[in-house]
């Protein structure tokens, strides 16, 4: 059914089509008759409705009219006909016009009191509303302000009481918009999209001067909407705001006061109604606004936090509103309006910021034609922004301590708004003193960091995290723990004031701010943290990085960050000079008196002994080093007193001051790179640090950096400059009291870099060996970390490619193809050898076949050469070793520990050239063998490691001191512990023994095989582990003894394969012929007792089990 | 003495050889600059600002560089090699291209000594062939305008300085000879003006004031010995200043004339008054003889520095005595 295409459009059809109806229902006001007339005039077309408008009104009037048939359905359904008539139509005449106005508001009211909205169903009453809207709608431009003619007050006072107590009271949320709609079209500021009249400046204003007499209790009952129940629902509130600002803007407008008519006397004919007249003259505004101030204070408050984003919105609206219309009227609320508005520039929802930047952007241009044309009207914005950025800077701090997080916010976007809107003026403002003081100690007292977290001190980083980060550069982040403020948790919170930081340095003169705040960081201890976080901000603003781009400010003409890259790197040096000087940098951040007790504890803890003990790269790198305090650095006021609070705060001010390095070099970017030359080397000093937080912090900046400067990778940021860290390091070294960190910033760059450096490194080498000749007592324990780091990274920078894989392929191929003729001719001749048979012929040959003159050539030619040609990383290394084999027998034992680690690495990188290894093992042989058989057992386990890697790399060559010196002490304790770790209990597991036995067990195998040891050795080497394969014993022990008679298999299967099934024969062999007498082994028809399980496992894995037909 | 004792601001590695010579270039807005040539026979250019070498000139094929040197007025290098040549280089807009050289025939370690006449034309001084023979050529027409033979026997020349005097009287040398005499020459008149034994041992290095007519010269042994020139141009011995340690390769006289350097070959560098010749400091920092030291030229005092190149192939870079210097 479309009503379009069947609609009557002939008047006279239309009126004989009506007319039943029409008399009908006259005749009997029924609601079904009232609903077919309802039906009929739908078919009507608008034109001829129009023309038959009267007509129709009247019987549904009449129902109205009549008090008796006054009943609920039927009043609605006149209502909704009414309705749809007086939106097809217009109203022409006044007296329909104003009759209908009256019946209506007569049914919405009570019969008692005219001011009181009747006890009416929902329904109606929207019904009713909706009537009266479209009526108000409906009127002829030339009618309709009639309606507010003076002699029309009391029947609109009336009106807008019954609106304004039926939006404010009404439960349901319809009618309260429907009714506060009305309002709306009643003070001319509805804004649905029928078309309305335009008022004539006349009009407006008599319209104007009616309403003030309503504007009290029209402000008041709205304000009251606006700030009343906050689960109303956000389209009541916007629609009150509406109202509010519609009958404001209406009736204090500038426009309407200005001109003479708005305090004419009302005429005389009136009589007592000319009482209800206000004249609004300027005292009467004066009054007015001060009211409305009041009441609008109240309504931001209540508005600009509010939840919904439409009513924010609304705000914006209604400050923009009231700003255009009524600025000179309401001077007072300008600030609160302009407040408001400056407010919400920061709001999350893109609309709110967007409406209320174009409002900002044309306050602005409009304040700045005035300021063209008269004087000053753009300075009065300014005067009254600073006044109030004056004043909210002043009270912040309160404000941060008392009030909750999302008063907080909003304060804050408040401040930052100012700032934003102010744009380039903001330093004309910060000139004065007054504002810059303010502005900078609100945010140093808001910006207190809570330092009262011992964690911090704490932690501890490794070595390893160093190592690990070196590894994976690229997608390496450190995690940086939140700061921790005193009068905030919310982190949007510090991400405004960092913002505003970023703003202040963005608009801000970057030389001003820069000494105010340094002075601030110099002045005291309280302020330096907040004032280096204000710096790092403020560069980063200044550079105009993480801004959003300056479309809210005032002067929308000026882009971009006001201070120049020249300007910039100037305030970047003095920012970078004042972080990095000895005082503010050189902070202590670890208890001195506990350092060396923990250190042993970490040291003697299992874990770390353990892991130790498992793999031979993990180390400890850093933890082990002492720190020295600088003892050029002036003592912090209570050394002996440094609480841990203090120690805190030092911590998070380096931390801040390295993220300010971070931040720097992110503002100047590739620019950052010659200042590289004195920052680097204080990061990577912190770098070195062992407090987690800082060595964190110092990583991240590190990242920062590299990546603010162009380089791709932290290694590529260190190769690249390593000749300006090295220069500081050797500088450095010869002042070492001064400097202790020097050592600890080569460890940071030997970790994070490669080869490439090799030939800056050798340089400094020097200098670190030299420095360590000459104080060998005092900071050798340094310099042992140095020298590990060093060792570290020669040792990835050339990993040694191991050849020696001889001894494990020539038994691989004996047990492969066995051939039995073979192996006995094999063993005839090998008898033969070994008394003597044969001995010169195989001798002659082997003169024959290398020519003896050739060799001594090639020895002549190349010989010397090769000895000067030696690479420097094994010239490094030797040099390395030679203070090893001195410092090996320091008293200290974390010192030979550490010693003992380098020993290590030196021997593997050595092991590379065995000319220069087999010299080096020959000299360090006697001390080793001290730690081996005399020492600590810690030591001992240490240098077993030692001693493994020595045997992997030289072989026999130390075949008979070990069998000799060492071996038996290691089988004797092996075999006195047996009987105590197989009877001991779990806690065993931690002890000392057992990791030593572990430790000794997992290297023996291959230390047999590699020594090439002889039979008795590795009979007696036997004979010591036989008693852990028993199950008795704990289960890393076996796993560790299996390891060692599998080296033990490969070196001489037959024999072990004996030894074994002497211990457990799980099959029984035939022997291949008759004639051989039958195999008895003393292991065969034995119950399974405690060794079998490993016995089995062995022969299984190792031999292929019972593969019975041997031969 | 009660100051701690300084240390280098700045150390410049990776010049791989000794380091013979130094030469600053500090006037002027470019980055300032210093030279310096090794004996490894190639020519480092340092930018101050960034502290790198900015460029590598392998000058004397290999052969060890003795002497660098800049013409004030163009950007023409000089430098002077074991390879008997003396090699004037192009650094216009980065290049270093090799304009002329000139044949010394000099077997032996004494460097040029340069004299600016006038905007275009400069006298080089250089030891000759013969081992006591000094020649003086015009650049760069490459005119010889005197060889100059001392008829005693004076041995080998050691060193040399050409300067131009207030007195009209033409440019003058000085020339430091092996049995450690010193000789003042007329390069108009090709005559000895003045001859004078100031060391037991060969002079190996002598710096000379032509404002206070005062010079001084070091030799192998532990003496540093002044003297002046009186109205007749007399060489006239004065005091001597015993060293620690004896040796020194080089001395230089700060361009204000308050404070003179020394490059000993006891790995120290000695900072004396140049007026009372009193010992001031002893900057301490190379693990081998220091071979040379130079004072920039910056026209600002306070940041002139003075380089000191060393055997160990290090560069320090020092800054002493600045905060005063006012009287320029």
């Amino acid at each position: 059914m479309s009503p379009t295409m069947s609609q009557i459009n002939d008047p006279k059809v239309a009126f004989a089509y009506l007319r039943p109806a029409c008399v009908l229902l006259t005749k009997e006001p029924t609601v079904a008759n009232v609903e077919t007339l309802g039906e009929q005039l739908k078919e009507i077309h608008d034109a001829s409705l129009q023309q038959l408008q009267e007509y129709v009104l009247f019987p549904l009037r009449f129902v109205l009219k009549v008090p008796q048939l006054k009943k609920e359905k039927l009043v609605q359904a006149v209502a909704e006909a009414l309705s749809y008539v007086l939106e097809k139509t217009c109203v022409q005449s006044w007296d329909t016009l104003h009759d209908l106005f009256s019946e209506l508001c007569l049914c919405l009211c009570s019969p008692t009191d005219p001011g009181k909205p009747a006890d009416l169903s929902e329904e109606l009453k929207s019904a009713l509303l909706r009537c009266l809207d479209a009526l108000l709608h409906a009127a002829y431009g030339d009618i309709v302000f009639k309606l507010y003619e003076p002699i029309m007050l009391p029947g609109l006072g009336a009106a807008v009481s019954l609106l304004l107590a039926l939006g404010e009271k009404e439960k349901s949320r319809e009618v309260q918009a429907a009714a506060l709609r009305c309002l709306q079209s009643l003070i001319l500021h509805c804004d649905c999209t029928q078309e309305h009249v335009i008022p004539s400046s006349d009009e407006r204003c008599s319209v104007g001067s009616t309403m003030a007499s309503f504007l009290p209790g029209i402000a008041m009952a709205v304000s009251r909407i606006i700030t009343g129940n906050l689960r109303q629902g956000h389209a009541v509130t916007v629609r009150a705001i509406k109202v509010w600002c519609g009958s404001v803007g209406l009736v204090m407008e500038d426009a309407q006061l200005q001109s003479s008519k708005a305090c004419e006397t009302p005429s005389q004919e009136l009589g007592r109604i000319g009482q209800l007249v206000v004249q609004r003259a300027p005292e009467w505004v004066k009054s007015t606004a001060g009211k409305l101030s009041v009441l609008l204070k109240k309504i931001i408050s209540c508005t600009s936090a509010h939840r919904h984003w439409r009513v924010r919105l609304e705000m914006v609206e209604l400050a923009d509103h009231l700003l255009v219309a009524c600025s000179q009227s309401l001077r007072e609320c300008v600030g609160l309006l302009l407040e408001a508005l400056v407010g919400a520039v920061n709001d999350e929802e893109p609309k709110v910021r967007e409406r209320c930047e174009a409002a900002l952007r044309e306050i602005s241009q409009r304040s700045q034609s005035c300021s063209r044309s008269s004087d000053g009207t753009s300075q009065i914005l300014a005067d009254v922004l600073s006044e109030n950025l004056h004043s909210l800077a002043t009270s912040l701090p309160r404000l941060m301590r008392t009030s909750n997080d999302q008063k907080k916010l909003f304060v804050l976007k408040v401040f930052l708004g100012y700032f934003k809107v102010l744009g380039p003026l903001v330093s004309v403002v910060l000139n004065s003193a007054a504002h810059l003081e303010r502005i900078s100690k609100a945010l140093m007292q808001v910006l207190e960091l809570d330092v009262v977290d011992v964690r911090i001190v704490e932690e501890r980083s490794h070595g390893e995290s160093l190592e690990r980060s070196s590894g994976s550069v690229g997608s390496y982040a450190a995690h940086i723990p939140q700061k921790h403020f005193l009068y905030f948790t919310d982190e949007k919170i510090f991400s405004v004031l960092m913002e505003i930081c970023r703003t202040l340095g963005f608009y801000g003169n970057i030389y001003l701010l820069t000494d105010h705040f340094l002075d601030l960081y110099r002045q005291s201890l309280v302020y330096r943290k907040q004032a280096a976080m204000v710096l790092n901000e403020m560069v980063r603003g200044a550079a105009g990085l993480a801004m959003a781009t300056g479309a809210q400010c005032l002067d929308s003409g000026v882009q971009g960050p006001s201070a120049s890259q020249e300007d910039l790197k100037v305030a970047a040096v003095s920012i970078m000079e004042e972080y990095t000087s000895l005082t503010n940098w050189n902070l202590i951040t670890t208890c001195e008196e506990t350092d060396g007790d923990r250190q042993d504890q970490q040291l003697l803890s299992p874990s770390r002994l353990l892991s130790i003990s498992i793999s031979d790269t993990t180390a400890i790198a850093t933890n082990s080093l002492q720190l020295i305090p600088s003892s050029s650095a002036p003592p912090p006021p209570s050394m002996t007193t440094s609480t841990v609070h203090q120690l805190n705060s030092n911590i998070w001010q380096l931390c801040i001051q390295l993220e300010g390095l971070a931040c720097l070099a992110q503002a100047l970017g590739r620019d950052f790179r010659p200042l590289l030359m004195t920052s680097l080397y204080p990061v990577l000093e912190k770098a070195g640090e062992e407090t987690l937080l800082v060595n964190q912090a110092a990583l991240n900046s590190m990242m920062c950096i590299s990546q603010a400067c162009g380089y791709s990778s932290l290694k590529e940021l260190i190769n690249d400059n390593s000749d300006y860290l090295l220069n500081d390091i050797s500088l450095n070294l010869q002042r070492l009291s001064q400097h202790p960190q020097a050592p600890r910033v080569l460890t940071v760059m030997l970790a994070h870099s490669d080869s490439s450096l090799l030939p800056l490194i050798r340089d400094v080498v020097q200098d670190v060996l030299m420095a360590l000749d000459l104080s060998y007592n005092h900071s050798a324990a340094l310099f042992c970390s140095v020298l590990h780091a060093l060792m570290k990274a020669l040792a990835r920078w050339f990993p040694v490619s191991r050849c020696r894989t001889g001894g494990s392929a020539r038994s691989k191929t004996s047990t492969d193809d066995f051939n039995c003729r073979q192996f006995l001719l094999d063993y005839q001749k090998q008898k033969d050898l070994a008394e003597g048979v044969g001995i010169e012929v195989d001798d002659t040959e082997d003169l024959e076949v290398p020519p003896a003159s050739e060799g001594e050539d090639a020895e002549d030619i190349c010989g010397p050469d090769e000895k000067s040609e030696l690479p420097s990383h094994l010239i490094i290394t030797k040099e390395v070793a030679e203070r090893c084999v001195h410092l090996l027998s320091d008293p200290r034992l974390q010192l030979r520990l550490k010693v003992l680690e380098v020993l290590e690495l030196c021997v593997y990188v050595l092991s590379e050239r065995e000319n220069e290894l087999l010299p080096m093992a020959h000299r360090c042989w006697p001390v080793l063998r001290q730690r081996l058989t005399a020492d600590d057992p810690l030591a001992v386990l240490r240098a077993f490691r030692v001693l493994c890697t020595l045997g992997e790399a030289c072989g026999d060559f130390l075949r008979r001191r070990v069998s000799k010196e060492v071996l038996p002490r290691l089988t004797s304790s092996l075999t006195r512990q047996a009987p105590v770790s197989a009877k001991a209990g779990p806690v065993y597991t931690h002890t000392l023994a057992y990791k030593l036995q572990l430790a000794v067990l997992q290297g023996l195998g291959s230390l047999c095989q590699r020594l090439d040891l002889g039979e008795a050795d590795l009979d007696a080497v036997c004979e010591a582990c036989l008693p852990y394969l028993s199950c008795r014993q704990p289960v890393r022990l076996q796993e560790a003894c299996l390891s060692v008679f599998q080296h033990l298999i490969q070196v001489d299967p037959d024999t072990f394969w004996f030894t074994l099934n002497e211990l457990h024969c799980p099959c029984s062999y035939t022997p291949p012929h008759p004639d051989l007498p039958p195999i008895q082994l003393s292991g065969m028809g034995r119950p399974r007792d405690e060794y079998s399980d490993n016995v089995l496992k062995l022969l299984r894995e190792e031999f292929g089990l019972c593969d019975g037909s041997v031969c | 003495m009660s100051l701690p004792a300084p240390h280098p601001i700045y150390t410049l590695r990776g010049a791989g050889g000794a380091l013979n010579t130094l030469h600053f270039r500090c006037h002027g807005e470019d980055p300032h600059l210093l030279f310096s040539g090794s004996g490894k026979g190639s020519i480092h250019i340092w930018n101050l600002n960034s502290r790198r070498a900015e460029k590598v000139v392998e000058a004397h094929s290999g052969s060890s560089v003795t002497w660098v040197s800049t013409l004030q007025s163009t950007d023409t290098l000089i430098s002077q090699g074991r390879d008997m040549q003396v090699c004037l280089w192009d650094l216009n807009e980065g290049r270093s291209e090799l304009l002329e050289s000139v044949w010394t025939g000099s077997v032996g370690f004494c460097q040029c000594s340069l004299l600016e006449t006038s905007p275009t034309n400069y006298l080089l001084a250089f030891a000759a062939q013969q081992t006591e023979e000094i020649k003086i050529i015009e650049l760069p027409s490459k005119n010889p305008v005197c060889t100059l033979t001392p008829k005693a026997k004076v041995g080998m020349v050691m060193c040399i300085k050409l300067w131009k005097t207030n007195s009209g009287l033409g440019p003058l040398l000085l020339a430091g000879y092996e049995d450690g005499s010193l000789l003042l020459w007329d390069v108009t008149q090709r005559a000895k003006l003045s001859q004078v034994r100031a060391h037991p041992e060969p002079v190996m290095c002598l710096t000379f004031d032509p404002r206070r007519l005062r010079g001084i010269s070091g030799s192998s042994e532990k003496k540093l010995s002044s003297w002046t020139l009186d109205s007749q141009n007399n060489i006239q011995l004065q005091d001597d200043v015993t060293l620690v340690n004896p040796g020194v390769s080089q001395l230089c006289i700060r361009e204000d004339g308050r404070i003179l350097a020394s490059a000993g070959w006891d790995d120290r560098v000695r900072i004396f008054s140049w007026k009372t010749l009193r010992p001031l400091a002893v900057l301490q920092y190379h693990t081998d003889m220091v071979l040379s030291v130079a004072f920039s030229d910056h026209q600002d005092p306070r940041q002139r520095l003075l380089a000191a190149g060393s055997k160990d192939q290090r560069i320090s870079l020092w800054s002493i005595y600045n905060d005063g210097a006012g009287k320029g």
